[in-house]
């Protein structure tokens, strides 16, 4: 492959990496795991690279690409255990702005997030990044109806987690 | 849900708040390895095929029917041989095109399909080997046992003849099993998270 598309390719990657962190932020909970995710997603990302025509944007493309290295081929499984480390690290959370309550809150939706199977975990992701049905239900490959009624099992199944 | 809409507030607010991976990095990992569960398919896949192929090469009786000298039986193994190198070479087309199938950038539910579906065709040519071996096995004893007079005394009486007969069907099952737990194993540790997903995203449409 020419030396200019890989310029290219990690131009583009580089602007918009931190759609990557946000999917590894979801599906990984320390940072060794974090970063083998994002490595794994960018190899896929530049082996798809030469068949992205630009017919779509780079980052519908490029969600796509990621949540599927996430959920189908990415083969080490990541254990549930949220480290303090990891959320020093990888992901401030902006605590200023929270009272303590809220700031509570967060990071028991966070943890409860983490324990959602990796389908589950992937419509919160797209429901977070504000997707609509259409483009949730053709990421997945499920029908439209059905994820929304999935989506709305999803939220019951966190509020029984937050409140047992 | 109230929880829902804060940790939505604070997801946009933190969207930019990662250590930033600077382009030298990404070229690096450009050039790193991958441990993609497809690239372990495929090679496992071909390692398979390699191995049953070079089976068939070691273990080719041959030489062995060449010396009985019936030329019936030695053109009968010579088209058997002819139509298993045809059976193969068709296992590694359906295979080759299934593979090149697979693209990252499929929905999830086709990506997974099309994976499980390369596995199904190289499970198929080993339960095809596996069948081949049975076969030969059993061909194997049933020519010796014609064409030499070692077991007669096997066949002398009734429970000899069966104590024989159960010797060979237990070495059979244990190889068979050894090899069926094998790949149990082996793909149990590499497919399990594409199975569980898979099914999981089809119950969503099945519920």
């Amino acid at each position: 492959m020419n030396a200019d598309l890989e310029q290219n390719f990690i131009k583009l990657l580089s602007e918009n990496q931190n759609l990557i962190h946000k999917v590894c932020r979801i599906y990984t909970s320390d940072v060794d795991n974090h970063n083998d995710l994002f490595q794994e997603i960018t190899i896929q990302l530049w082996k798809a690279y030469p068949k992205f025509r630009g017919e779509s944007k780079f980052t519908t493309w490029a969600y796509r690409v990621a949540l599927n290295t996430a959920i189908t081929i990415f083969r080490k499984n990541s254990k549930i255990q949220i480290t303090d480390d990891y959320e020093k690290h990888s992901f401030v959370i902006a605590q200023e702005e929270y009272n303590n309550e809220e700031e509570e809150q967060l990071k028991l939706m966070y943890q409860a997030i983490h324990q959602l199977n990796d389908i589950e975990k992937a419509l919160i992701f797209m429901y977070l990044e504000d997707k609509d049905y259409q483009e949730i239900s053709e990421t997945l490959g499920i029908s439209e109806v059905n994820a929304r009624v999935k989506m709305n099992r999803i939220k019951t199944k966190l509020k029984k987690i937050l409140n047992p | 849900m109230k929880e829902l809409d804060l940790l939505k507030k604070d997801w946009k607010k933190n969207e930019t708040n990662f250590q930033q991976i600077s382009s030298q990095e990404i070229y690096k990992m450009l050039h790193g390895n991958s441990s993609s569960v497809v690239k372990w398919i495929l090679i496992i896949s071909l390692l398979e095929f390699a191995f049953w192929l070079s089976i068939s090469f070691l273990f080719s009786n041959d030489a062995y029917i060449k010396t009985i000298q019936k030329e019936n039986l030695v053109l009968f193994f010579d088209v058997l041989n002819y139509i298993n190198y045809a059976v193969i070479l068709i296992f590694i087309y359906f295979f080759y095109k299934n593979y090149k199938k697979i693209s990252v950038v499929s929905s999830t539910r086709q990506l997974m399909s099309d994976i499980l579906k390369t596995r199904k065709t190289v499970n198929y040519y080993v339960l095809y080997n596996i069948s081949l071996f049975t076969i030969g096995f059993i061909g194997g004893i049933l020519m010796i046992s014609l064409s030499t007079s070692i077991l007669n005394n096997a066949f002398k009486t009734t429970e000899s003849s069966l104590l024989f007969v159960l010797v060979c069907l237990g070495m059979l099952l244990f190889c068979v099993t050894i090899l069926w737990l094998f790949y149990k194993l082996l793909y149990g540790f590499l497919l399990k998270k594409l199975h569980t997903n898979y099914s999981e995203l089809k119950k969503i449409d099945f519920d």
